[in-house]
């Protein structure tokens, strides 16, 4: 509509929307529930719902990472609005691996030996969140945010080490001894 | 920010019927928050029945004051005596069975005049914003399957009572993605806290998608049929209510037009210039501001035109920031030319000459001893 900008819808509803969380805890902090959030700040900069161009990173299926974004020509169309990019979990990039899906990332594979090979599969993925953010003119302000999310989303997923076998102390340590 | 001229009208399966309609002035109507919210404030009140306590309580006892000298208080006190209640102050609002402080009386000013004008702004205003979908999305409402925001269905849907039946009517809502709505209000119906509940308002839900029709066109038949649906609310187009434009006074209803409505509401409000035909001297308000895309007017080339050069370079900007010599190359040699010469000697590394150091004179020896 000719009236609706961003920066009036904005102004309308930064101090009261549905996914706002306001909270009198640490001064008065406001967060956002919205997914096309990228720091859960309820600020006019990552305001997802309210700006024309947005990037929302949000956890898939299986350990993958989802990538949503707005599109601009279809500002009215809510069921159009936005689409979704998935980049899979790290399982799957290591079946890839195995599956000598493509010559390149075999040879690749050879070079780097597993683990490296992994984390170099790892690192496209926020080579391509950056480049999804940043290129053909889209929200380069929202890069660094959008890649420290997908990482975060990655970490999340990895499972926590199993804590080393306590050492035995004093008479106990003894009698194992013996 | 993209402009829209036509609104695309859906078949009852949800697809595009083919037919499209220019979007009436009115959604271009100012979104004014404030004015919506005064209106609704004052409208909010006008339904209001009028209660007080009664005229007596806490009269119904002939008490007098008994006077200074009996070492008590010179409330009024009951009279008589053989009852504990002989003697007992009254009246007072601080005493037990007093009556109230300023008791509430039932000439209150309970309802609100509010200017015609405003009333037809406020709902002009809610209009306009019930076609921003974020206005939507900060409502809370579910639109995420929505085809379309204005979201209009084809008339043909309801025609001969085919929505008289919630089973039709919900049909026709989960055919064009308004269902996640309605479910939403029907999953939200919770107990009220406190009193309410035996006032009259036990539950409280969230608001659905309100269907606007042509009475006319459609019949009346899908009130019927939309009845039952939890949240869902209907009102004919000729008679909009700001309380359903705007539940609680925050812009964004999520709303369903039939086709013949939303063709009506070029007669109803008219435009800017023309004067509506239904509504007595009036016309849309204008937009005080017709640019409100802050970006886009800070880059036009009209401001840009007359805008001055920034002043300096990116690296003179830059001058406030200290960079530390000696993690920085660049900036030790500018402060130590002889730094460079100093690193490729190795002379940092060079190690004292080694040896002994000189024994000490037996002459300085003895001066030191001597008594």
């Amino acid at each position: 509509m000719a009236s609706s900008s961003a920066d009036l819808v904005w102004e309308i509803v930064r101090n009261n929307n549905s996914f706002l969380v306001k909270r009198k805890a640490s001064g008065g902090v406001q967060f956002s529930r919205d997914s096309l959030n990228l720091t859960n700040k309820n600020a006019r900069k990552w305001a997802g719902f309210v700006n024309d161009k947005a990037i929302g990173v949000v956890p898939g299926d299986k350990e993958a990472v989802k990538v949503l974004s707005k599109k601009t020509s279809e500002s009215n169309k809510p069921a159009k609005a936005i689409t979704e990019t998935v980049y899979s979990g790290g399982k799957s990039a290591r079946k890839l691996v195995h599956l000598d899906y493509s010559l390149r990332i075999q040879k690749m594979f050879c070079v780097y030996g597993e683990q490296e090979m992994l984390m170099r599969l790892l690192y496209r993925t926020y080579v391509a969140v950056a480049n999804q953010a940043a290129k053909s003119n889209y929200r380069a302000d929202l890069r660094e945010a959008a890649v420290a999310r997908a990482s975060a989303i990655r970490h999340s997923y990895k499972k926590p080490k199993a804590s080393p076998e306590p050492k035995l102390r004093g008479s106990k340590a003894k009698k194992a001894s013996e | 920010m993209a402009s829209r001229p036509t609104v695309t009208i859906i078949s009852k399966d949800g697809t595009p019927s083919g037919a499209t309609h220019p979007i009436p002035a009115v959604f271009s109507s100012p979104i004014r928050p404030d004015i919506v919210q005064q209106v609704h404030t004052g409208m909010a009140k006008n339904k209001r029945q009028p209660y007080a306590v009664s005229e007596k309580a806490g009269h119904q006892t002939s008490a007098e004051s008994w006077g200074t000298g009996r070492a008590v208080a010179r409330i009024p006190r009951v009279s008589g005596g053989g009852t504990h209640r002989a003697g007992q102050a009254a009246f007072g609002n601080m005493c037990r069975s007093g009556r109230m402080f300023a008791p509430t009386k039932i000439w209150r000013k309970w309802h609100i005049k509010i200017n015609q004008g405003q009333k037809r702004f406020a709902t002009a205003s809610a209009l306009a914003a019930s076609a921003v979908a974020p206005l939507l999305l900060a409502r809370g409402h579910q639109i995420s399957s929505v085809p379309e925001v204005p979201l209009v269905i084809d008339s043909a849907a309801f025609e001969g009572g085919a929505a008289a039946k919630t089973a039709n009517a919900f049909a026709i809502l989960s055919a064009v993605g308004a269902s996640a709505d309605v479910i939403k209000a029907k999953k939200s119906k919770k107990l009220r806290a406190g009193k309410g509940k035996m006032r009259g308002r036990r539950h409280r839900q969230r608001r659905g998608p309100l269907v606007i029709y042509d009475p006319e066109v459609d019949g009346t038949e899908l009130v019927k049929g939309t009845r039952n649906l939890p949240g869902v609310e209907t009102c004919p187009v000729y008679a909009l209510n700001l309380l359903q434009l705007a539940p609680g006074g925050h812009l964004g209803r999520f709303i369903v037009w039939t086709s013949a409505a939303f063709k009506a509401l070029d007669s109803i409000y008219g435009t800017t210039t023309t004067p509506s035909e239904l509504k007595k001297d009036f016309l849309l308000p204008s937009n005080l501001v017709a640019q409100a895309d802050l970006s886009r007017l800070i880059n036009s080339s009209e401001i840009q035109s007359v805008l001055r050069a920034p002043k300096g370079t990116a690296l003179s900007k830059r001058s406030g920031i200290q960079k530390n010599p000696l993690r920085n190359k660049q900036v030790m040699l500018r402060f130590n030319p002889y730094h460079s010469a100093f690193v490729k000697n190795e002379l940092g590394q060079q190690k004292k000459e080694a040896g002994k150091p000189p024994k000490t004179p037996e002459t300085f020896l003895s001066v030191l001893k001597e008594d």
